[in-house]
């Protein structure tokens, strides 16, 4: 019997679909993947192996690791060929990692949400002055780091604190929204054609958020700074 | 350790937001057991990568997976297994009931199974193929002042069981940053022959240049990527592309003497029947009836 997670991507597979950076198509069973991109170009390097997504993961076009699989960095040049619906879900969990899983849970209503607040305060050793961040550090670094178009490619369900207020108010509304696809702010004109998307969503607060809200009460991060010309503001998000 | 249809494994590891190479032995291993089908399902988490240990939470359904098997990718007990991955991932204790029924087991780190001797071992043969261990020092490297960390007691056990079975002209321990250093192994060691391998769980900037430079068998430092954050990941990659050769070169000659290095023992595709060892050294624990039956259908 396959599991919730499998029936959760049997149910959003179409004949071209988009998780995150990359473009899915299904040919009756069959899957071809591809940077979003490169739709049209022929990819220089073809895989054939699940187990290949991570090495084609792992670093940005520039050759640099990506620590974060959600930011939008995905490099690009590669196709990657699958015989089977198991074989998918392998490769997805490659490439986004967890992802498919709390997409389930959030499908059957299981998916708890963390707020951030609840994250950072039960920190301990090195992480545990991060709790000390200023709700207006929260709104900025939020606003900066998670942003779509250069920080993470997730969808954030998650508040600020058991309030409900809103993670920040610097990200556009459709940051939130988990109906919508958080790449699309990458898009330029005439870039890939739109297909349905399944969501990269984020239930809790990530150990890089945690790790530069540390950074922001030490001292050491950019990040918390309100400035409209440094890194661009929610306006900046299309 | 039999097949169990309704039964996952999850193994922990760090992780690293710098070293590429810091989560790929554990999805190595992750990979190796999957193909053995003896488990449902089989997921990783990372403390520093994704999934994190808070997506793992999500990873199995409840309704085909009943127990979930988690194994810390760890050399040692200390902080990560002792507060971290119990805190993040909820646990009671060494077993934990969810609310939706699954059962969740906490089972010890891979570092602390027996078989890790046998493994050390094989590795060092392996590296100094030919060369008799009688005319050879084995040197097994740990970090050394690792906060709340047991890695060093980790890799003194390991040492005082290897040289217990008195194969080797000296089995040694040496450190990074606490005496006796690493540095110093032309002093510590006698023979003509010494292997030197690091009692990490991957390779990265320990194995690849630390190490290498105290030994000297590399001249320089490479930039170092101590400070987390995205702005040195392109310092980590730069250095990577050559960092493997190191372990290319043996036996490197100095004074005279003729030096092993081996990569770091958590990259030894073994890891992956001790990870499997250690779910069933968890239920030969917890239920020994049940596990007498399992061990004997290995």
């Amino acid at each position: 019997m396959p599991s919730v997670i499998e029936r959760a991507l049997q149910a959003a597979l179409t004949d071209r679909f988009h998780f995150g950076q990359i473009l899915i198509r299904n040919t009756n069973g069959s899957f071809v993947l591809s940077h979003r991109d490169d739709e049209v170009r022929t990819a220089p390097q073809t895989f054939r192996n699940a187990e290949e997504a991570v090495e084609i993961a792992k670093y940005d076009d520039a050759g640099n690791y990506r620590p974060l699989k959600t930011a939008p960095n995905l490099r690009h040049g590669w196709r990657l060929e699958l015989a089977t619906l198991d074989e998918l879900r392998r490769a997805l969990d490659y490439f986004y990692p967890g992802r498919l899983a709390v997409f389930a849970a959030w499908k059957n209503e299981q998916l708890r949400i963390t707020p951030l607040r609840e994250t950072l305060d039960r920190q301990s050793g090195m992480y545990r002055i991060a709790a000390k961040i200023s709700d207006e550090q929260i709104d900025n670094v939020v606003g900066n780091f998670c942003r779509s178009d250069s920080g993470c490619l997730r969808t954030i369900l998650w508040k600020r604190d058991q309030h409900s207020t809103i993670a920040s108010t610097k990200l556009p509304p459709a940051k939130f929204d988990p109906l919508q696809d958080q790449t699309t702010v990458l898009d330029g004109p005439g870039s890939a054609t739109p297909a349905t998307a399944i969501p990269l969503l984020c239930q809790e607060p990530c150990n890089l958020l945690v790790a530069e809200c540390r950074k922001v009460v030490k001292g050491e991060s950019q990040l918390s700074d309100a400035i409209p010309n440094a890194f661009g503001t929610a306006t900046g998000e299309k | 350790m039999t097949s169990r249809s309704n039964s996952a494994l999850l193994i922990v590891g760090h992780g690293s937001t710098v070293n590429s190479d810091s989560s790929p032995p554990t999805l190595t291993h992750a990979a190796e057991i999957r193909r053995r089908k003896l488990f449902a399902e089989v997921g990783c988490a990372f403390w520093k990568e994704e999934p994190s240990l808070r997506d793992a939470l999500f990873l199995f359904d409840p309704e085909s997976i009943r127990e979930v098997y988690l194994v810390p990718n760890f050399i040692s007990e200390g902080y990560f297994t002792q507060t971290v991955i119990p805190r993040e991932l909820e646990l009671n204790g060494r077993i934990t009931k969810r609310s939706n029924g699954q059962i969740w087991k906490y089972c010890e780190p891979v570092g602390n199974h027996p078989l890790m001797t046998d493994l050390l071992l094989r590795r060092a043969h392996e590296i100094a193929s030919g060369i008799p261990e009688s005319e050879t020092s084995l040197l097994i490297v740990a970090h050394g002042t690792d906060l709340n960390e047991n890695s060093a007691a980790a890799a003194k056990r390991e040492a005082e069981k290897i040289r217990a079975l008195g194969k080797y002209a000296a089995v040694l321990n040496a450190y990074m940053e606490e005496a006796p250093l690493v540095s110093d192994w032309q002093k510590l060691t006698k023979t003509a022959n010494v292997i030197v391998v690091p009692f990490f769980i991957s390779d990265g900037l320990h194995s690849y240049e630390d190490i290498p430079r105290l030994l000297g068998i590399a001249s320089k430092r490479s930039t170092r990527l101590r400070s987390a954050g995205r702005s040195t990941a392109r310092q980590a990659t730069n250095s990577g592309t050559t960092r493997g050769e190191i372990f290319q070169r043996n036996p490197h000659k100095i004074a005279g003497r003729s030096l092993f290095y081996a990569p770091s023992i958590g990259t030894d595709l073994g890891f992956a029947d001790i990870i499997i060892e250690q779910a069933a050294k968890f239920d030969s624990e917890a239920y020994p009836d049940r596990a007498a039956k399992l061990i004997a259908k290995t």
